[in-house]
């Protein structure tokens, strides 16, 4: 990983922002509307599980969530998908990101999948929209299958998990006329392992003093490796290049352009929809640097042990039940989710936490006082919020950087 | 007998029912009996009964805030565990010698951790991990854990829970099942001679005593009743769905207004009945994990399992010749939310009708929630 490039840097993250525009365009998500016109079977999933399997068949698939994050909040519609789910009279307390999914769904706005493929992680409202999903009358007659993932993190609970897995291959195959090829889906395997590893060594240079990029590449990282090319070689010559350019920032001790590091901080929670609203404020007024979200947060992920279909699955279970963001953290005990903060704050030499509280997370929102705990042991400020990472309007953004200034000031970080 | 309301058993477990403590546990504690709480009927009382240790089923009865709970557990956490972790920290479960939760749903898996940070001192907490998701595959995998349970109960409570001793614990609960069976089949009369909130107390108390007392106190109960006056006519029969229905408040509502509520589809009622475990076999902890995998009516946080579920509860509606169903789920509880969004126009297709809303566990207030099912109720006469 130690490549010598000369960085130009602004211009090279603006060529890597567009390189990752094209590696959305050029994924399944991206030719989605295609797919849909050409009639090719198209899987439907509750979360991004085993995306190499799928590229492995060649086989479009979106996950629910996500069409909530990119087609509702990103494209700037989401408080009318919120309200359009409020009307419909759902659970008034899902969370808004599973709100706008529902209402995708239930207004005919999703493509119709030939396939189902659920997995029982990660929260309540995913379980619910699970369940909006595999009931919703158009799809009646989709073939749909549901697999259990443990709450333990044991070696059975990771085998109960990949041989439930296993039993995908010949559903889809069934359902969408794709077929399986262990020779490839082991390649795809084997490029995934570089992307993820790339990601943890990404992340080990985040670590830097000052940091040498905003928390937002983490989850561009993330999307990239993960969503729109897991397993592509172009995905993992992509992050590469942006592994390349910020090792060069690192080695160089360049920060953050136009901002003066002072205060480093991490956002413990998924980066909100109104991000733009809130972390340039307060790089400009406090030099206070985010530097990790949850989905920036790569906690070692254990390799695809590509030796047998069976090992493969069974890594792959590890990989998303103690690796993936969010199912790590959210379906599992207090202690994981305390603790990857803890590490986060101690690996990257925080001077201050802030937990936003997304209303969504019950499970979060159960584990605040240990996790406040934990950190007041540590001595290290902690701040819990309590806002609504997607939908602004719970709580206005001025609000959420009026609540920071004054943490950091009652903190003595100012 | 004009109403069960007078008799000594009924007012047992109406007793029993609306409080934490009781005489009967007292007594079990005096022999030096230990007590498990527990918060899901997915967690078998079967394997604490064959350790010799009395289950009780957690509630928050009696609760009037969460002050102390709101350290631990925000308004967007469910108001059952922050109402009963409330009554724990105020020192109202002190009685426990265990207690066991489950991967149920968001809020109540984080609560063991909560409770062992909060210096409660209640001293074996263990969390089960239950299935998520239905079907065959889930059962074998869901035995080992039962597996595990049992070894700590068996370890820390120094006692041998052996497969006869097992068997012993599932004929008594089935017989508890059987009874309880037959208490719902009266309601199935024209005038049944037992109300929603009657049968609620007397499933509530199932979970809080011993079951050999409880289940001779059934028998008298069941006795009695073939006394009462069914006479009595009611402005129309109802279903309730829901979660944890751990008290009255609904079915007074609706029978205060002279309906009468005749079946349930909830965690305290008919889900914890409606089959018996398989006595055959030789591996009895095979058939518990079985009977909460494949026979019971899964819970909504099992992904992809509504089809059965509304399968049941509209089998349910059926059998008990319901004229109309009310929903309810506490407030922050997603997976019930969904499926009563489901079942509402599910219901209505099959001209039943259908009503639902989310509600406080213990409310402040019952005005709004009166007046939604006086309107329902009306628009069911009309
Ligand atoms: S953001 Fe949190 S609460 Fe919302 S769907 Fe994702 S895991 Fe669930
Ligand atoms: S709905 Fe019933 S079965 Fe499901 S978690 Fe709640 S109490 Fe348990
Ligand atoms: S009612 Fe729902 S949210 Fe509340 S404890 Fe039960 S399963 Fe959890």
């Amino acid at each position: 990983m130690n490549t010598e490039i000369k960085v130009e840097e602004v211009d090279i993250y603006k060529e890597l922002k567009t390189e990752f525009g094209g590696l959305g365009a050029n994924s399944f998500q991206g030719k989605m509307q295609d797919y849909v016109k050409s009639g090719t079977p198209i899987v439907a999933c509750t979360d991004d599980f085993f995306p190499e399997l799928f590229e492995a068949m060649d086989l479009p698939f979106y996950f629910v969530v996500r069409q909530g994050l990119e087609s509702a909040f990103h494209a700037g519609r989401g408080p009318e998908a919120v309200d359009g789910y409020d009307e419909f009279n759902g659970a008034s307390t899902l969370c808004s990101l599973q709100k706008a999914s529902a209402y995708l769904l239930v207004k005919d706005l999703l493509p119709k999948p030939a396939a189902i493929v659920m997995t029982s992680t990660s929260c309540d409202a995913q379980t619910a929209v699970n369940e909006l999903m595999s009931n919703y009358r158009p799809w009646a007659e989709v073939p749909r299958i549901s697999v259990d993932a443990s709450f333990e993190k044991d070696e059975a609970s990771m085998e109960y998990l990949g041989k439930q897995w296993i039993q995908t291959i010949p559903f889809l195959e069934k359902a969408t006329g794709k077929k399986f090829d262990l020779g490839k889906f082991k390649e795809v395997c084997e490029e995934s392992n570089k992307q993820t590893q790339l990601l943890f060594d990404f992340q080990e240079l985040r670590r830097a003093v000052p940091s040498p990029i905003r928390a937002e590449w983490g989850f561009i990282a993330y999307m990239g490796c993960r969503w729109s090319a897991c397993g592509r070689q172009e995905g993992t010559e992509w992050m590469q290049r942006l592994y390349d350019a910020t090792a060069q920032r690192v080695k160089e001790k360049k920060g953050i352009d136009g901002v003066t590091e002072k205060i480093r901080y991490t956002w413990f929670d998924i980066l909100p929809c109104w991000s733009d609203k809130l972390f340039p404020r307060l790089e400009q007024e406090f030099g206070a640097v985010n530097l990790m979200d949850l989905y920036g947060y790569c906690a070692p992920w254990p390799s695809i042990d590509t030796s047998s279909l069976e090992s493969i699955f069974t890594s792959m279970a590890k990989r998303f039940l103690i690796g993936n963001p969010m199912t790590r953290q959210i379906f599992a005990l207090s202690s994981v989710y305390g603790g990857d903060a803890v590490n986060i704050a101690k690996n990257f030499k925080c001077d201050a936490v802030i937990m936003p509280g997304h209303i969504g997370h019950k499970d979060g929102a159960a584990s605040h006082k240990i996790v406040k705990d934990m950190f007041r042991e540590l001595g290290i400020p902690f701040f819990v919020i309590g806002c609504d990472v997607f939908d602004e309007r719970y709580m206005d953004p001025e609000v959420v950087y009026q609540k920071i200034s004054a943490f950091f000031e009652t903190s003595g970080l100012t | 007998m004009e109403s069960i309301k007078s008799s000594d058993v009924f007012k047992k477990f109406s007793g029993i029912a609306t409080s934490l403590k009781n005489s009967e546990i007292e007594n079990w504690k005096k022999q030096g009996g230990k007590v498990i709480g527990y918060f899901c009927p997915v967690i078998p009382e079967e394997v604490f009964i064959a350790g010799g240790i009395l289950p009780f089923r957690m509630r928050g009865t009696g609760s009037t805030t969460t002050d102390s709970a709101d350290v631990y557990l925000k308004p967007v956490n469910c108001g059952f565990p922050r109402h009963t972790f409330n009554q724990a920290l105020i020192g109202e479960y002190d009685f426990l010698d265990g207690l066991v939760v489950n991967t149920c749903c968001d809020t109540i898996m984080r609560l063991a951790v909560d409770w062992e940070h909060a210096g409660i001192k209640t001293p074996f907490i263990y969390s089960l991990d239950n299935a998520h998701a239905g079907g065959e595959a889930m059962v074998g995998h869901f035995r080992n854990q039962l597996q595990k349970m049992k070894d700590a109960v068996e370890k820390y409570f120094n006692v041998e829970i052996t497969e006869q001793k097992l068997q012993d614990a599932i004929k008594l609960c089935n017989e508890t099942k059987l009874l309880q069976q037959k208490l719902y089949e009266l309601r199935k009369l024209p005038n049944p001679p037992i109300t929603g909130s009657e049968t609620v107390a007397v499933m509530v108390a199932g979970s809080s005593m011993p079951k050999e007392q409880y289940n001779k106190d059934l028998k008298t109960l069941l006795d009695e009743l073939g006394n009462v006056n069914t006479d009595k006519k009611y402005s129309a029969r109802l279903m309730i769905i829901g979660c944890g229905h751990d008290d009255t408040l609904l079915c007074d509502i609706i029978e205060e207004l002279g309906a009468v509520v005749v079946t349930d589809q909830t965690c305290f009622g008919s889900r914890v009945m409606i089959k018996t475990i398989s006595e055959e076999g030789d591996d009895p902890l095979m058939s518990i994990a079985g009977y909460l995998v494949l026979d019971v009516p899964y819970c909504p946080k099992t992904i992809g399992t509504h089809p059965e579920r509304k399968q049941f509860t509209m089998g349910l509606a059926k059998d008990y010749k319901v004229d109309g169903a009310v929903g309810q789920c506490f407030i922050s509880c997603d997976p019930w939310a969904a499926e009563l969004y489901l079942l509402k126009s599910e219901f209505q297709e099959a001209g039943i009708p259908f009503i639902w809303f989310e509600r406080e566990y213990i409310p402040d207030l019952i005005g709004q929630l009166k007046t939604r099912v006086e309107a329902f109720i009306e628009t069911i006469n009309n």
